[in-house]
């Protein structure tokens, strides 16, 4: 059975979700619970990264959309960073770019949230 | 009555009739005929075998039961009694005795005497059928021949006086009376019929056999004592008295030893009954639990046999929820509250009391441990809470758990009023049974469950079956173009969509659709989507106003989670020109005369942004159709087909395209679904997969 983790870290009071493995139907409750947690704790900075991840389903995408309104309601953002081309591609042929920040490096994607630096 | 023995009594009668005809004649004529006594002897004996017959074929079919038959002969006996007591009222003068014989006084003897023959004989005779019947009872490879050889050493003993003068004794008659005694006394072993009797049955036998053998002791003493009687039988047929004393002491024998015996099994008779009884319900259990699916049934059963068998004095059932049977959750917070089911002699009031006076944290071992708990003193258990239940109704207390191979089911409890009530044999038969509750239990829940199974596949076939009618039932058909389309779900039914819709001017639209995610929440949202395309396709000219004016519509109704690709063209089906948009859907693949490449204009799925953002990001885009070309629209259920973590991709779709010239649109699909299919390696497909092909076949334009 394909297998889906992910791991977490705060840098520069960005939360970090670092996530491995098939992101489908089946592994994507675990990624919603990851940020229903972020969202009771109050941390809406956070950058996902895709460094890992070798492949996403609809069901995976749908969670994002899921937690952005929120997260975005609340000053804070989700972005994306480190995807390999196939999921990139994933992601592009949806419009996400239009939606999400996407950047190459994670170190990008921490930085946005902190533009006077 | 029926005839037959109605006839042979009415003949013996005859015959004792003729036979005191003689007495009396003898009475008054002495006949010098040699063998008249031999005659009379003949005639006493067809008489009473005559009888014994007559009662043979008039008993029932199905033999009173042995404690009856006991009443029976009890009754006789004390009917012979009273009689003889009666006939002792009467004067008579009694025996002349002359050289060993006898010969009445007067007629009053001569009466007396006959009467007293034919009684004791009537006794006799019955009491001979009713010993054989017990005797017989249960029997084993000998117990008839044995029974078989006292009737006929009686009968011998009997027949042996004939040879003699009525007051005469003779050696061979005394060793013949020995040996039959002596056979009586093994036949009176025969007693099996005592230890299936219940408690009451065996009290009654003590009882019986006690009255009856003092009864018979007493009748076996009169009719030997008393002069006139015992002359009298005597005189009446000496074989006839030999026979009805040995039938008498093989009956006191006998019922002496039927009383020392049920004295004996007197003990153990509870302890007997008990066993008889555990062993008839865990039959009739068993049967129920193959039989019955009806689950309030078999509970019922369960706690009415429980109270029965062990004399509780309640009894109830506890089911625990389902999707409890996990065995870690038996001490969480909140837990759903078990079922109680099945209650005798208890109120769930005070059920909830029990518990709460700490039976539930013990009742948790139980669960653990997986054994039956027993609380022998309730009032004073250092297990049980301080709270104790007030009321003297229960003081003991058993506790079983009910534990199936997925685990823990449920409890079955039962209580008495007594400290110490329940036995070890009374916690294992609640156990016994609380295994077959469980079987019960678990056949019951499976069978809930394969019907409701049964309902799902039914309503699932339904659902396919109407999806199946949402996508097109036939092809449009134009001689400028070929067409083909297929679409299969990964499941019952899918989240994918085709269509085509004839617009006005002369044009075809054709659109292809996902839905993210599967199965049923995804087919509830194409059959949204067919329903948006039927109705704004007509109103829109371009494939962009109407991704636009369907994303509003749709992001409406459409869930957070969920959206939806869509990929709509319009073809002139005049000209071949093909105007398309994409909203976030797989891009079209385009097989032309000078090359193969993705068709793949801006635009983003339809529910993820409301608005300018979605407007502002797609676009038209168009392209002039030649004669040949081909155009492919898909879902990613073929680009993202895998097999061990390796994807179909877009490449390979490419190269399956680019030999798709000149070959026809089906041709085409089937290469598609072809390269597919042998990718995953003829395996099930992951997710839904959709193909629609076009081919113009139409002119090339006018430049």
């Amino acid at each position: 059975m394909s297998e889906f983790k992910i791991a977490q870290r705060e840098k520069d009071a960005v939360h970090v979700l670092e996530l491995k493995g098939y992101l489908d139907a089946h592994t994507a409750p675990a990624l919603e619970e990851a940020f229903q947690t972020l969202l009771k704790n109050q941390r809406f900075n956070i950058v996902v990264n895709c460094k890992d991840l070798s492949y996403i389903s609809s069901a995976g995408l749908g969670v994002f959309m899921a937690y952005i309104e929120d997260v975005r309601k609340n000053n804070g953002d989700i972005k994306l960073s480190n995807m390999s081309p196939k999921v990139f591609n994933v992601f592009d042929l949806l419009g996400f770019p239009l939606l999400y920040e996407i950047t190459k490096e994670e170190q990008d994607a921490v930085k946005k949230f902190h533009p006077g630096k | 009555m029926k005839l037959r023995p109605f006839l042979l009594l009415l003949f013996g009668l005859f015959l004792l009739t003729l036979k005191f005809a003689l007495d009396v004649v003898m009475m008054n004529v002495s006949l010098g005929v040699a063998g008249v006594e031999l005659f009379r002897e003949g005639l006493t004996a067809g008489a009473f075998v005559l009888f014994s017959r007559a009662l043979h074929i008039s008993l029932p079919v199905h033999a009173p039961h042995s404690v009856r038959r006991l009443g029976i002969l009890l009754a006789s006996a004390a009917l012979l009694l009273t009689l003889l007591l009666l006939l002792s009222v009467i004067s008579a003068e009694g025996f002349e005795t002359k050289e060993l014989t006898l010969r009445p006084k007067d007629y009053a003897t001569l009466f007396v005497s006959s009467l007293v023959g034919l009684l004791a004989g009537l006794f006799a005779v019955v009491n001979m059928r009713l010993l054989r019947d017990l005797v017989l009872q249960y029997r084993k490879r000998y117990t008839l021949r044995n029974f078989r050889v006292l009737v006929i050493l009686m009968l011998v003993t009997a027949a042996s006086t004939l040879v003699l003068r009525p007051l005469e004794s003779s050696v061979v008659t005394s060793i013949l009376y020995g040996l039959a005694i002596a056979v009586g006394v093994v036949n009176a072993f025969r007693l099996p019929w005592i230890v299936y009797l219940s408690k009451r049955e065996k009290v009654l036998t003590l009882v019986f056999s006690f009255l009856l053998f003092i009864l018979l002791t007493t009748l076996n003493v009169y009719l030997s004592q008393s002069t006139l009687f015992s002359y009298g039988v005597i005189y009446y047929s000496s074989a006839l008295q030999k026979f009805v004393a040995l039938s008498l002491l093989f009956s006191n024998i006998y019922f002496g030893m039927a009383f020392v015996s049920t004295l004996f099994h007197l003990p153990t008779a509870e302890a007997f009954d008990r066993k008889r009884s555990e062993m008839s319900s865990i039959h009739t259990l068993s049967k129920l639990v193959t039989q019955v699916f009806d689950f309030n049934e078999l509970v019922e059963t369960v706690t009415t046999m429980t109270l029965q068998v062990c004399e509780a004095q309640s009894c109830w059932l506890e089911i625990l929820p389902l999707g409890d049977e996990g065995g870690s959750s038996g001490s969480r917070v909140g837990m759903p509250q078990e079922q109680i089911a099945g209650l005798k002699n208890i109120t769930s009031q005070e059920i909830d009391d029990l518990h709460a006076s700490g039976l539930r944290e013990l009742r948790a071992n139980v669960l653990v441990d997986r054994k039956p708990l027993v609380i022998d003193a309730l009032a004073d258990d250092p297990r049980m809470g301080r709270q104790r239940v007030a009321s003297g109704k229960i003081a003991s207390l058993v506790v079983v758990p009910l534990v199936s191979h997925v685990g823990p089911l449920g409890f079955l409890y039962a209580t008495k009023s007594t400290e110490y009530g329940f036995t070890k044999d009374d916690v294992d038969v609640i156990s016994t049974f609380a295994d077959q509750a469980t079987v019960a239990i678990e056949n019951s829940r499976l069978i809930k469950k394969s019907i409701e199974r049964e309902r799902l596949v039914r309503e699932m076939t339904l659902a396919q079956e109407m999806q199946r009618k949402l996508l097109p039932q036939s092809l449009p058909r134009h001689p400028h173009i070929d067409l083909d389309a297929v679409s299969t779900p990964a499941f019952e039914v899918g989240g994918d969509y085709y269509d085509f819709v004839e617009l006005p001017g002369n044009r075809l639209g054709i659109i292809v659709g996902d839905v993210s995610g599967k199965g049923i929440p995804a087919a509830f949202y194409m059959s949204e989507v067919k329903g948006i395309f039927q109705s704004l396709s007509m109103q829109h000219v371009s494939p962009r106003d109407f991704m636009i004016q369907a994303n509003t519509v749709l992001s409406g109704s459409i869930d957070k989670h969920s959206f939806v690709s869509l990929i709509y063209a319009i073809l002139d089906v005049g000209t071949g020109r093909l105007t398309l948009a994409r909203a976030g859907h797989c891009p079209m693949l385009y097989v032309g005369e000078w090359g193969t490449d993705y068709v793949r204009p801006d635009g983003m799925g339809l529910g993820l942004s409301e608005g300018a953002l979605f407007a502002d990001a797609i676009e038209d885009h168009a392209i002039q159709l030649y004669p040949g070309d081909v155009c492919l629209f898909y879902t990613d259920g073929i680009t993202e087909a895998h097999l061990n973590g390796d994807e179909f991709g877009y490449e390979r779709l490419l190269s399956v395209a680019r030999q798709a010239r000149g070959r026809t649109a089906s041709d085409v699909k089937n290469d598609v679904l072809h390269s597919v299919d042998t990718f995953i390696d003829h395996g099930a497909p992951h997710d839904d997969l959709t193909l629609v092909v076009l081919r113009w076949v139409g002119p090339a334009p006018r430049l």
